[in-house]
């Protein structure tokens, strides 16, 4: 998979991370943490470039194709707390 | 047909023609008091001993393809009980023991081996864990060895403790009841059983739709028609999460892509199943199958995906690994190597659960539902046949999300990229 990069342009998945996939705005905290599975025909989800520009990125993916359908710079959620 | 020794000679001599199929292949009946959705290990499994332990006589299995073509076919065989959690240590141990027995019971060659799992270390601090980990285990009654580097080098020839120059070996913990087990046997020997009891397998049936009359359950629409059934059990291994959606059940999963690999088979070069983390590269877990290949697998890919192809660069880290810690193995070729969809829970941990009126689910098995399967199968029955979960699987509910009693075996938090 490459992923268009809006400060690099086209980058291979290996100099990526998958952060998270993002559930709408308005639920519980339950509902936010946990029962947040994508839809797939748009999954949204937030990546950075951790080997690249460091840059966080919102990919919207159809999870079925794999295809990437958007690559935006203005996250519509901010990022979780990093797991590492 | 009951299988051994003597008919095996009689039906070498009578040829290939003789062999009876494993199970009848049938159109569905009416209605069942269970329906079990999935034909893989979980499902089978859970139908067994449904009929077998729990006297439910009208069960059926409905398979979407054929039997053994999901995750059961697509694992890597390994079988263990080395957890860290108490909930985790009865479950997985009572799994280890029936995968003991269970040839004998089903009177099927399964091949369970127990040829060991030995988990590596390549730091003081590593080995620490395992200590840790390995004490866990003993205080539970199960068997755990914390090896040093001396022991590590006899127990398994094919190391060499300072081939991974930065990173050399320095202890592990071994399980020697640990080891691998057939996979498709698994599918083919619980199949085979259950059909014996009177179960109906049903292949090519994809479910559709729950449906209801008068608030209750009354069957399952399929591509083969309604089928009625008092209860309805999942059973759908890294399709849960999209079964859910369908039928308007909101799951805390997500669907990722683990992938295995095989290589060429060669001859016999490794006793155990070897566990090592390669920093920098991530892990590789390897065992050598009867035919000879090094099966061999690591991480997810790391983004959810129901796509079923892996990408390359995981099977590259992966190898890396592998050759790292076995360099002898580097001029192998990759034989096949393929991706399964995994059902990712939120904690890591599995969902065994009634999800309302007579709807039960089991599912959520991250990547290591292959080993839970006679345990998985035989709570799941019980809990469907008499409607409470048993102490091994208290801890699987699925109400924990929202109580805040996640069980959390590597402590990763709601991220089930890093579980």
């Amino acid at each position: 998979m490459l992923i268009a990069c809006p400060f690099c342009g086209e980058r291979e998945v290996a100099e990526f991370e998958f952060r998270l996939s993002i559930a709408p705005w308005g639920v519980d905290a339950a509902e936010q943490l946990y029962f947040r599975s994508a839809e797939p025909a748009r999954s949204i989800e937030h990546w950075q470039h951790v080997r690249g520009c460091r840059m966080w990125l919102e990919l919207h993916r159809d999870l079925r194709s794999g295809a990437i359908l958007e690559t935006r710079t203005d996250l519509s959620a901010l990022p979780s707390e990093s797991p590492r | 047909m009951k299988y051994g020794a003597l008919q095996l000679l009689r039906e070498a001599l009578r040829g290939p023609a003789a062999w009876q199929p494993l199970w009848e292949r049938r159109a569905p009946a009416a209605a069942y008091d269970v329906v079990v959705v999935g034909g893989g290990g979980h499902g089978l499994a859970t139908a067994y001993y449904l009929a077998r332990d729990f006297g439910v006589r009208r069960v059926a299995v409905l398979e979407r393809t054929l039997v053994g073509y999901g995750n059961v076919g697509r694992n890597t065989t390994i079988v263990r009980s080395n957890y860290l959690l108490p909930e985790n240590h009865y479950f997985y141990e009572d799994s280890l023991r029936r995968w003991r027995t269970l040839a004998r019971e089903l009177n099927y060659n399964i091949m369970y081996s127990p040829r060991g799992v030995l988990d590596l270390a390549s730091s003081e601090e590593e080995l620490l864990a395992y200590a840790r980990r390995g004490n866990a285990m003993r205080l539970a009654g199960i068997d755990a060895e914390l090896l040093d580097r001396a022991a590590v080098a006899r127990f398994e020839p094919a190391l060499d403790l300072d081939v991974p120059r930065q990173f050399a070996i320095t202890g592990g913990l071994l399980q020697r009841r640990g080891g691998t087990v057939r996979h498709d046997a698994v599918a083919w020997g619980y199949a085979r059983a259950a059909a014996q009891l009177g179960v109906h397998i049903i292949e090519r049936c994809e479910v559709l739709g729950i449906a209801r009359s008068g608030g209750r359950i009354s069957g399952v629409e399929t591509t083969q028609g309604f089928i009625g059934a008092e209860r309805v059990a999942l059973a759908v291994a890294g399709r849960s999460a999209e079964l859910g959606r369908r039928l308007g059940i909101a799951l805390p999963l997500e669907t990722h892509l683990l992938q295995a690999c095989v290589t060429e088979p060669v001859k016999p070069m490794l006793g155990t199943v070897l566990i090592y983390m390669f920093p920098g590269a991530g892990e590789v877990y390897v065992s050598q199958s009867d035919r000879g290949g090094l099966v061999f697998g690591g991480m997810l890919d790391g983004y959810p995906s129901m796509t079923q192809h892996g990408q390359v660069t995981r099977v590259r880290d992966v190898a890396r690994a592998l050759t790292a810690l076995l360099p002898q193995v580097a001029d192998l070729r990759l034989l096949r190597h393929w991706a399964g969809m995994n059902d990712m829970s939120m904690d890591g941990s599995p969902i065994i659960d009634r999800i309302e009126g007579e709807l039960f689910l089991n599912g959520g098995w991250c990547y290591g539902g292959f080993k839970a399967i006679p345990a998985s199968g035989h709570a799941y029955a019980e809990l469907i046949a008499r409607g409470r979960a048993n102490d091994l699987i208290r801890a699987f509910r699925l109400g924990r999300f929202t109580s805040g009693h996640v069980l959390d075996e590597k402590g990763a938090g709601p991220f089930p990229a890093r579980q």
